[in-house]
């Protein structure tokens, strides 16, 4: 028994002394990146062969998938200090500011700028902004580049031609009341109007933030945020009211309000709804649910002629470069060539995702350049000068639940959400003064 | 006729009393099923059907989409990973959990109940919270992205749970036991092996399923300590097919079927013992 033991432990040892390995010491030759992007892997993969090939340099990538376990692992790496070259940083901008002021993050400011700022003059000046951090940033950060887009998205609304086609609907609505009386007309006929994942707040969120401003501008939102403006201004009431509107008009699909944007995705691409409210990364889910859907894309109905209607958008995923990085030149160049327009048409076509260079757009699918088509009015709270509170969106977003299943009023939920503004806008006050004095 | 033995009143009551505990039960137990059958449903459909065709068994079976997640998801090395990590957890549960639960149910030393309380206590640390420590501990010690990290790190999240049940067992061996034991000149530890490992078997396979369990489908920890992927375990397979925008439902079920199988085996061989384990108390604590 005991020299079966004995034996049983140095089979033990012999095999993971062997196998096992500690992480090897850093080659020049070599890149090593961790990514998230299940759906990329393979083109990725593909690119990486290719890169090998013309520069002799390999480029090793590691999938660390779902994205928030990337995040994780991401964060004990930076504490553990065994960061890749390259990285994908997944939290919000406050975040990545902690990365780079640790300096975990190389700046990357003198290589977009080089040559004339040519590697930035290529990529849309949209998608940089999420990666770039201005003179005085509140995050104290060194103004600069710190990311590298390497797709763009936007959330739009998408219609199916066949059903609209069905009803009678000749092109696809441009004002609320369009859209109000295409739902009409799709009703007649038997078919369902619009789905959205809302039962995910922050996409009714969003939807709402594209209204408040096309119907009051950016600058009263921003003065909205900073307490100047209240919620129970008229504007913001027109804002609510639009959700009222969609639920008289029956627009919306059953359920909406609990629907993940899973299910809302599933919905559109079987043709149970027929306008749908989502992101461009919906082209590679539609086309896995159903290859055979036609559809469009459009921007939000407007609801004034006032202001322009805005969508989110920006970058999609960006790549760090890891600021203490034997391989941080390499690492760069490798960036540079994966955002180039060869490799982003390359990308394009096979993971169906938005490429950031703005000279890949004559050679991609259709329907992707009718979603980069608006990037031009694109905005997202990553770039905004100031973001609401965290208490008063929530607020914000639960009353337009409430508003849209009959529960409140747009004025109710108005006053509901400017109280809670006040309380935190005291708060914020209290606080303040308690640092100063 | 209310006469006859066969209509008895008491017989019928008995017969509506089974009959409402037999549908409960089989409710129950579709209600467990249901999810495992349509996991093996979807995983032989293809990507096109399976949000359409509501048919309760598919018109064509894929069972081509069994190779395809095994290879497509790099099943081969991730499964034998997954069994390496197994076993050695396991193995190295039970021995050191039961050696520790003997000490302190059968030894006296100074500080038994302090040490004993601090493992218990363990066990109230919610498990992501104790991985950013691990994954800089073991990188520290140069054990991050190898097996036996890994394995140490997973011996050390279900000790203070198995030590709390095998203890809870050991407590109720008979004194007169151990003192017979020890006159027949058993050692300490011939005691342990002899005497309390056998009286634990309940509890052991308790602990063998749970623990196994826990490795089997572990997966976070996995991600954050390896990075090579030649030593992942099985969980990577089955993330390869979900992706955060678009799934390949079909070959995420074939490969959740290849993952779950081995684990319901297991469960079906030492289900006796488990079961033995669940009403003896082994999970009383």
């Amino acid at each position: 028994m005991k020299r079966l033991f004995l034996f049983g432990f140095a089979v033990f040892c012999s095999i993971f002394s062997g196998i096992s390995c500690s992480p090897a010491t850093p080659q020049t030759d070599r890149i090593v990146i961790w990514h998230w992007m299940t759906d990329r892997d393979k083109a990725f993969q593909a690119l990486a062969l290719q890169y090998e090939k013309e520069t002799g340099i390999k480029v090793i990538l590691e999938l660390y998938a779902p994205s928030d376990v990337y995040s994780q692992k991401i964060i004990a790496a930076a504490q553990a200090k065994i960061l890749p070259d390259i990285f994908g940083i997944l939290d919000e901008k406050s975040v990545v500011a902690d990365f780079i002021t640790s300096g975990f993050v190389a700046d990357l400011t003198a290589d977009f700028k080089a040559d004339d700022a040519a590697w930035e003059k290529v990529l849309f000046p949209k998608a940089l902004l999420v990666n770039r951090f201005d003179p005085d940033n509140p995050y104290g950060v060194k103004p600069g580049i710190y990311g590298v887009p390497i797709d763009i998205t936007n959330i739009q609304m998408i219609y199916n031609k066949n059903m609209l086609k069905k009803a009678g609907i000749l092109k696809p609505p441009a004002t609320m009341q369009e859209w109000f009386d295409a739902s009409s007309a799709l009703k007649r006929v038997g078919l369902s109007g619009f789905v959205s994942g809302w039962g995910e707040l922050w996409m009714a969120d969003c939807f709402a933030t594209n209204y408040a401003f096309n119907i009051m501008g950016e600058d009263k939102v921003m003065a909205t945020f900073r307490g100047e403006i209240p919620y129970t201004d008229p504007s913001w009431i027109k804002v609510f009211r639009i959700f009222s509107q969609m639920r008289e008009k029956d627009v919306l699909v059953p359920g909406i309000v609990t629907k993940s944007n899973k299910d809302a995705e599933q919905d559109f691409a079987l043709e149970r709804a027929a306008f749908a409210f989502n992101g461009s990364w919906c082209v590679n889910v539609y086309n896995d649910m159903n290859p055979k859907l036609e559809y469009g894309v459009m921007l939000p109905p407007s609801a004034s002629k006032e202001f322009p209607m805005k969508i989110w958008g920006g970058a999609g995923s960006s790549f760090f470069v890891n600021n203490v990085s034997p391989n941080k030149t390499k690492a760069i160049a490798f960036l540079k060539w994966l955002t180039a327009k060869e490799q982003q048409t390359f990308l394009a076509e096979k993971t169906q995702n938005l490429p950031v260079n703005q000279n890949s757009l004559a050679s991609i699918p259709p329907i992707l350049a009718e979603f980069s088509s608006s990037m031009e009015s694109t905005t997202h709270p990553a770039i905004w000068p100031l973001n609401e509170d965290a208490l008063v969106l929530e607020a914000f977003d639960r009353g337009l639940q409430s508003i849209i299943i009959g529960e409140k009023t747009p004025e109710k939920v108005a006053a509901e959400v400017q109280k809670v503004k006040l309380r935190q806008l005291e708060r914020q006050k209290r606080i303040k003064n308690d640092l100063y004095q | 006729m209310s006469g006859s033995p066969f209509f008895n009143k008491y017989r019928l009551w008995r017969w509506f009393k089974s009959g409402v505990v037999h549908v409960f039960l089989m409710t129950v137990t579709l209600t467990c099923l249901f999810p495992l059958f349509w996991m093996v449903r979807s995983s032989l459909m293809t990507q096109e059907t399976v949000f359409v065709d509501k048919a309760i068994f598919p018109a064509v079976w894929h069972f081509q989409n069994y190779w395809v997640a095994w290879t497509e998801g790099h099943f081969g090395i991730y499964f034998l990973n997954s069994l390496v990590y197994t076993v050695f957890v396991v193995i190295g549960i039970v021995l050191i959990s039961s050696l520790a639960a003997f000490a302190f149910s059968r030894l006296h030393f100074p500080g038994k109940n302090f040490f004993f309380y601090m493992f218990v206590a363990a066990m109230m640390i919610p498990l992501p919270g104790s991985f950013v420590p691990l994954v800089v501990l073991m990188n520290k010690y140069h054990l991050g992205n190898t097996r036996i990290g890994y394995i140490l790190c997973m011996i050390n999240v279900g000790l203070p749970l198995s030590i709390l049940l095998l203890k809870t067992f050991f407590d109720k061996i008979p004194s007169d036991l151990e003192d017979a034991a020890r006159i027949d000149g058993c050692s300490k530890l011939g005691i342990w092996r002899h005497i309390a490992l056998p009286f634990a078997r309940p509890a052991i396979a308790v602990i063998v399923i749970f623990s196994s369990l826990s490795v089997w489908n572990e997966y976070i920890l996995a991600m954050l300590l390896l990075n090579d992927q030649s030593l992942m375990p099985l969980q990577r397979g089955v993330m390869y097919f979900a992706g955060s925008h678009s799934v390949d439902y079909p070959l995420l079920m074939a490969s959740l079927t290849i993952a779950a199988t081995p684990i319901v085996l297991i469960y079906l061989v030492i289900q006796k013992h488990i079961i033995r384990g669940l009403s003896s108390g082994a999970i009383v604590g």
